[in-house]
């Protein structure tokens, strides 16, 4: 019994020791710290792996803004559900991952100025009998990315949790259910659907855009609520816009030109 | 940490309509699983090796390759190719009574083979066929043996049928997927459904150590 128990200490203060070496070892000195910028790097264009490097446009701009304000980053994919558990809980600093800025997050977190303009569009095989939105209500089966805005379109369509709303991991996995023919169409953010229709033309898939259903989106970064960082950030998001550097970067990526005004309407 | 016991009353009935289909997927599985490990057991038993390959390439697949992969693989690919049409809870039956059955063959095999070689001779001698041997005598007494590598088998089924939220069968995991989603909350969605899982595995090892009992011959 008197060993069972000196074990048992042993593998307590072990594990002890090992919680107490994860806690320390992310947060570090401060100052010079390397601010952590979680993603999910699955969304190309804004954020993909390429051959295990994180890029995208997303990574581009958040590259560009940090070195306008002067900061030092370590982009790091953790996928879309962790990225929110990650800021809550502080143990990242910002994320970037195509985020919209809309009132159920600003509850939970801080988003800077917007940067991206967005809507969803949906996706549909050619000859489709869906031409807008409403079509969608007529017994319709949807997929969309599960906890994105496309998701949150469509359950304004339909209701919450309709049963006709199929939610996947990630809008490969919406898309090719709907490539399956378990699914009718796709709702998610335009340059998503734009991108695969482009990529993938023997899918013969078609993007239909009704903009009196789907609201304009923006994106922001986000931070954990009351972060510090948000007036820097601001600061060097509006100059990277003003500078030209975001429209140099946004051509890189989607080969037209950025309507730079909306955004500074926005700000 | 302030707990959102609203909006887990709000979701109460969908986390109900999970457990339910995940009662249903894992118990579909686990049956089908068991017939086909059966099978397969045998088959990998086979004196004729020849004969045998197929279903040590059938265990070597099933157990060698990510059970992600297995249910995109049978979702995306194989169902449709039947059907026409994707159907989330036909790909994850199929995959995880295929999966479970891999495991559960090699269980089978290990139990059959723990039964002394005497009992099967003296099965034999008392006239009885090869497979009435197997049946009567040999089966049953190595199916005591295999109760508890079984629960183990069944127990990681229910909770790998989890993975059937990727595609979109509304089982537990995807309605606690979608309260995330919904609330942007972490911890009132997956420990609630931790903790349903967690009852469904209990419920089970109760259920088999009661058979382990009843099956007791000394």
């Amino acid at each position: 019994m008197k060993k069972l128990k000196l074990v048992s200490t042993v593998f307590m203060v072990a594990f002890l020791l090992i919680l107490s070496a994860c806690g320390t070892s992310k947060t570090g000195g401060e100052g010079e710290k390397t601010l952590r910028v979680v993603t999910d790097a699955a969304y190309a264009p804004f954020e993909y792996q390429d051959k295990g490097e994180v890029v995208g446009f997303d990574i581009d701009f958040i590259n560009a803004v940090a070195k306008e304000a002067g900061l030092k980053i370590k982009v790091e994919h953790v996928g879309w559900d962790p990225l929110f558990v990650e800021l809550d809980k502080k143990t990242a600093d910002l994320g970037i991952s195509a985020i919209t800025i809309n009132d159920e997050r600003k509850q939970s977190y801080d988003f800077t100025v917007p940067y991206f303009l967005s809507t969803n569009k949906i996706l549909v095989p050619e000859g489709s009998d869906i031409k807008s939105a409403a079509d969608l209500k007529n017994g319709k089966t949807i997929a969309v990315q599960n906890a994105t805005t496309g998701q949150e379109a469509v359950e304004g369509l339909l209701g919450k949790n309709n049963e006709k709303i199929k939610k996947f991991e990630n809008n490969n996995l919406a898309i090719l259910e709907l490539k399956s023919g378990g699914a009718d169409a796709v709702v998610a953010d335009n340059t998503v659907v734009e991108q695969y229709v482009k990529n993938n033309p023997k899918d013969k898939f078609v993007v239909i855009e009704d903009s009196n259903a789907f609201a304009k989106e923006f994106y922001g970064l986000m931070m954990p609520k009351g972060s510090k960082l948000k007036a820097d950030l601001d600061k060097a998001i509006k100059e990277v816009i003003d500078n030209g550097t975001y429209a140099k970067i946004y051509k890189k990526w989607f080969k037209v030109d950025p309507d730079t005004q909306i955004l500074k309407d926005q700000q | 940490m302030d707990f959102r016991w609203d909006i887990l009353a709000e979701y109460a009935p969908f986390f109900l309509k999970g457990t339910l289909l995940t009662i249903g997927l894992s118990i579909a599985s686990i049956i089908i699983g068991t017939v086909l490990g059966l099978l397969i057991g045998l088959g990998k038993m086979m004196r004729n090796k020849l004969l045998a390959l197929p279903f040590s390439i059938y265990i070597t697949f099933f157990r060698g390759t990510p059970l992600l992969v297995q249910i995109l693989l049978i979702h995306f690919a194989v169902v449709p190719l039947f059907t026409g049409s994707t159907n989330a809870i036909a790909a994850a039956i199929v995959t995880l009574s295929l999966n479970a059955a891999a495991y559960i063959s090699e269980i089978f095999r290990a139990g059959i083979q723990s039964i002394d070689r005497g009992q099967m001779e003296a099965a034999r001698s008392l006239g009885m066929t090869h497979a009435q041997s197997m049946w009567n005598i040999i089966l049953p007494q190595a199916f005591k043996r295999m109760i508890p590598p079984l629960g183990n088998e069944f127990i990681v089924l229910i909770k790998e049928s989890s993975l059937a939220a990727l595609i979109a069968a509304p089982e537990l995991m995807y309605w606690g997927r979608a309260m995330q989603g919904q609330y942007f909350r972490v911890w009132e969605p997956y420990i609630t459904a931790a903790v349903i899982y967690l009852v469904l595995t209990l419920s089970l090892s109760f259920l088999l150590s009661r058979l382990e009992r009843r099956l007791a011959t000394e």
